[in-house]
């Protein structure tokens, strides 16, 4: 450790942890896919700003109700954030989601009918 | 692959910086008052009581992952806790006291952060996580329940407003972590510069920074406890500056230490080389041989004690040195002048007073007095072989044979013999030399006379003594005291050699043309022996015995091959040369018998003989005009003798009566002392008028000019009194003098006649001249003995007391006229 580790790129600025995403190109517009499991849907936010959709929320684990004693944990919990980078402004977009076999599918369909950048 | 994403997130947050909303996402990222919002509306912990980890030797900042091992039993139970809350938090804080094992609120730094579990393992000894910072707060209360210690505690998250001064600052911190990452080994400078760019939170930047350069305890306490970005950015820029100068100096040694160890390696390498070059170029050790051969030469000789240390000293130091050294040569030198010098070598005198009377007679014609003392001198050696040497200073005019008689001298005696010019010398480092410390510095002419000599007796000639100059450099003559005093040369101190020198048995002679301009206090230590010029019949015998032979020698004649007649030779002497020596008669003869071999080799008969009517051809026109008595004196001339650096010389005293008017003019380029005598005389006159049978009164009221040629040369002195009164009488009584008789001697006013100095000279000027009597003072019938004999026997010596004496001698109608009377 020591040295080593101190050098590492260490934490989001705010001591959040971030979802990893996959962004997919759609006929419609954009597919934002996050790696969100088990989260409460009603502890998310979406926000689109310019060119970047924000998603914040927390993770909280639940198991521990169950008097249950972690002995290791690699799951990251609490609050995260992320924001994803699209090549086009998503500001005007409609905004849709759905919860799926933990995965939040965010789907960003073009309302002014052009498809985003070329 | 999570942490990427984050960070081109951020990337693309700062590009959008510009934009409204960009801004907002990037506040909520790290700003204080989003955090701040979290902290009061969305705490993401619903606990307001949370399990504490201390921590000791570290210090957890917000926004830093760190990784922690807990083992002790309150820290592991904390730990279980905050496992067992659904956001997995807890606070961390730093133990002030690293060795107290189960630490109250005192032990505590009151500053903490809350702190998110990201990842968590067992193992043997407790547990090892992996924790994040999330914000920083005061704990108000610690209690310990259920094994462990839990916080109450309030939200303290740390101000930071995007000020100018805090970019300053942070650009600050940046520029110093730059330079320090420079001093950090392996790919640590390539991290940190990377940090550095992709950091762009101030906070985090330093919080960052703090954790990598490995700050005490104590400074990440203060750290932690600053309340606002710009303090934290302050403190650490303090800690950073503080950290380079260390590294600086820690670099500096090492570089220190290396550049030394690197150039002794190189010449230690470039020494190697040359030595193979030498041995490639057979000068093997030659260094090495120099010694050696030094060494040896040391032990060979005999020296004094005192040298002999000083020599070893000398020695040791060179062989320590490199041959290579500014030094090294100068050593080198010194050490060789030491062992040259001859501290005992003396050669033995040859004290057979025949033999020496024989050689000196051999060199030199007549000089009687030098050479008498010369013999009285090696008797006294025979005696008494601890005798000081002498020091003797000959005087006289240019080519007598000053320094021939030097070398005949240390001939006689079998000595060495060196000269020394000493004619313009104005340094005293000259004489004494200077001090080893000087570049180029050498001995003084001295040491280094006596260093060619080879012994410490030789004679040892001064030339010119009294042409030493004297400037600001110092006073040679000052020195040659110490060197002419047998007291203190025993003990001569010459700045180079810094060893004391016995010269005391130096046979000094030093010679001069005039006394002049010696010193007092030099010319009481010396002996003067007078050597006057010659007279032509000296001159004729010196030639025949010694110059026309060398001469003839030395054109590779033989002495039959060449006869020149005695009217010949007599005519050279007093047409070609006027001289009180023989340089310039040397140099005639020399040309004749040049003109001579060139006769011979262009087949002419020998003997070739020369008569006086051959020399206009070969000398050209007769040079001076021999100072031939005037025929006859009209009134008012009177012959007067005078003494001149090169002999003597006959000399017309001019007077003419200018009627009325009283006046005195004195022409001729005559010095005070002279005018003077010239005013004396006149005076004298006046006062014994009438005894003299003159007419007072014609005498007061008359206007004399007096005239002395030849106009352009300087003269002065009182010797020509008699002959400015003899020229005045004969002036007034209309009386000629007698054209046969010259005079010399000072007169009084009460008309006496006093001697004067030069008799030898004047009286030779006089015989050379043709005149037959001399009238001179009765003082100076003593030096008539000076004379070569014939001159004695063919002239005629008038002896006065006064001035009615000389008068009477000088004008012969006076004589009749008036008997002398002599007044008491």
């Amino acid at each position: 450790m020591g040295d080593d580790w101190m050098i590492q790129p260490v934490g989001s600025g705010s001591g959040c942890w971030a979802p990893a995403a996959d962004v997919y190109r759609t006929p419609q517009g954009w597919l934002v896919k996050f790696d969100l499991a088990g989260i409460n849907p009603s502890e998310l936010e979406l926000e689109r700003s310019g060119r970047h959709l924000v998603i914040r929320g927390v993770r909280r684990d639940v198991m521990v109700h169950a008097g249950l004693q972690t002995y290791s944990l690699e799951i990251s919990y609490n609050r995260f954030e992320r924001a994803v980078g699209l090549p086009c402004d998503i500001q005007s977009t409609s905004l849709s989601t759905e919860y799926r076999d933990g995965m939040l599918l965010v789907w960003l369909n073009d309302t002014s009918g052009r498809s985003g950048e070329e | 692959m999570k942490m990427q994403d984050t960070q081109r997130a951020r990337d693309n947050n700062q590009d959008m910086l510009d934009t409204e909303s960009g801004r907002q996402a990037t506040e909520s990222n790290g700003g204080a008052d989003a955090e701040k919002k979290a902290a009061e509306d969305q705490l993401p912990w619903k606990e307001a009581v949370l399990p504490v980890l201390p921590l000791r030797g570290s210090v957890m900042f917000p926004m830093m992952m760190m990784p922690l091992a807990a083992s002790r039993p309150a820290s592991v139970a904390a730990i279980e806790a905050a496992l067992a809350s659904e956001d997995k938090t807890l606070i961390v804080a730093t133990q002030l006291d690293p060795s107290v094992e189960e630490p109250e609120q005192q032990d505590l730094f009151e500053y903490a952060t809350v702190s998110v579990i990201k990842k968590a393992e067992r193992n043997n000894e407790g547990v090892s996580l992996i924790a994040q910072g999330v914000l920083r707060v005061r704990i108000e209360k610690l209690v310990r329940k259920d094994g462990y210690l839990q916080a109450h505690f309030a939200p303290a998250p740390v101000a930071c407003e995007k000020t100018e001064e805090v970019e300053a600052l942070r650009r600050n911190v940046v520029e110093l972590a730059t330079k320090i990452a420079e001093h950090l080994q392996g790919n640590a400078p390539a991290a940190v510069g990377q940090i550095l760019t992709q950091v762009t939170d101030p906070l985090e930047l330093a919080y960052l920074l703090a954790s990598l350069m490995g700050l005490s305890v104590e400074r990440d306490r203060e750290l932690l406890a600053a309340n606002s970005c710009e303090e934290v950015l302050r403190l650490l820029i303090d800690y950073l500056s503080y950290e380079l100068k260390v590294r600086e100096l820690q670099m500096e040694i090492a570089s220190t230490a290396q550049s030394e160890m690197s150039r002794e390696q190189r010449e230690y390498m470039l020494r190697r080389q040359l030595e193979a070059i030498r041995r490639e170029l057979g000068e093997d050790g030659s260094e090495q041989a120099d010694l050696v051969e030094l060494r040896r030469k040391f032990e060979e000789v005999e020296l004094p004690e005192n040298v002999a240390q000083e020599v070893e000293k000398e020695l040791k130091r060179l062989e320590r040195m490199s041959p290579n050294a500014a030094d090294y040569q100068l050593t080198r030198t010194y050490i060789d002048l030491l062992l040259e010098l001859p501290w005992n070598t003396v050669t033995p005198d040859n004290l057979d007073l025949e033999h020496a009377r024989a050689v000196l007679d051999e060199d030199h014609f007549d000089l009687e007095t030098v050479k008498d003392r010369i013999i009285e001198h090696l008797a006294v050696m025979k005696l008494n072989p601890e005798a000081k040497a002498p020091i003797l200073c000959f005087v006289g005019p240019p080519g007598v044979g000053k320094t021939s008689l030097g070398k005949s001298i240390a001939k006689a005696l079998g000595r060495k013999f060196e000269r020394l010019a000493l004619g313009g010398l104005h340094d005293e480092a000259e004489l004494r030399g200077h001090r080893r410390t000087y570049i180029g510095a050498m001995p003084g002419r001295i040491i280094q006379a006596i260093r060619r000599c080879g012994t410490r007796n030789p004679v040892l000639m001064l030339d010119e003594i009294d042409k030493l100059g004297r400037d600001y450099r110092g006073d040679p003559a000052a020195a040659l005291m110490e060197i002419l005093d047998p007291e203190q040369n025993r003990e001569f101190h010459d700045n180079y050699l810094d060893l004391p020198f016995d010269l005391s048995k130096v046979f000094f002679i030093t010679t001069a043309n005039s006394l002049d301009t010696i010193p007092a206090p030099l010319l009481d230590r010396m002996e003067v022996l007078t050597l006057s010029g010659y007279s032509s019949e000296e001159k004729e015998k010196i030639a025949r015995r010694y110059l026309i032979p060398r001469q003839v020698a030395e054109a590779g004649l033989k002495p039959d091959q060449i006869d020149i007649t005695d009217e010949a030779l007599r005519y050279v002497i007093r047409g070609y040369t006027r001289e009180a020596g023989v340089r310039n008669l040397e140099r005639m003869i020399g040309r004749i018998v040049r003109k001579t071999a060139k006769r011979i080799v262009e087949g002419e008969p020998t003997p070739i003989r020369i008569s006086p009517d051959d020399l206009p051809d070969i000398l050209g026109p007769e040079r001076f005009t021999p100072e031939k008595a005037r025929q006859q004196l009209r009134p008012g001339v009177a012959a007067g003798l005078a003494w001149t650096p090169t002999g003597g010389d006959v000399l017309y005293v001019e007077a003419v009566d200018l009627g009325k008017g009283g006046k005195l003019t004195l022409t001729g380029h005559l010095g005070r002392v002279m005018k003077e005598s010239a005013r004396a005389a006149l005076s004298y006159l006046i006062s014994m008028a009438p005894q003299l049978g003159l007419e007072r009164e014609h005498l007061e009221n008359a206007s004399v000019h007096i005239h002395v040629p030849a106009g352009a040369v300087p003269k002065d002195g009182p010797s020509a009194g008699v002959t400015m009164a003899t020229a005045l009488a004969s002036l007034f009584a209309h009386a000629p003098a007698r054209a046969d008789t010259a005079m010399t001697g000072e007169i009084t006013l009460s008309g006496l006649v006093l001697p004067v100095g030069g008799i030898k000279e004047k009286v030779l000027a006089a015989h050379r001249a043709g005149l037959k009597r001399v009238i001179l003072p009765k003082g100076n019938e003593k030096d008539i003995s000076e004379l070569p004999e014939e001159v004695r026997q063919e002239m005629e010596f008038i002896f006065a007391e006064r001035i009615e004496e000389v008068l009477a001698a000088a004008i012969p109608e006076m004589a009749q006229r008036k008997p002398p009377i002599t007044l008491v």
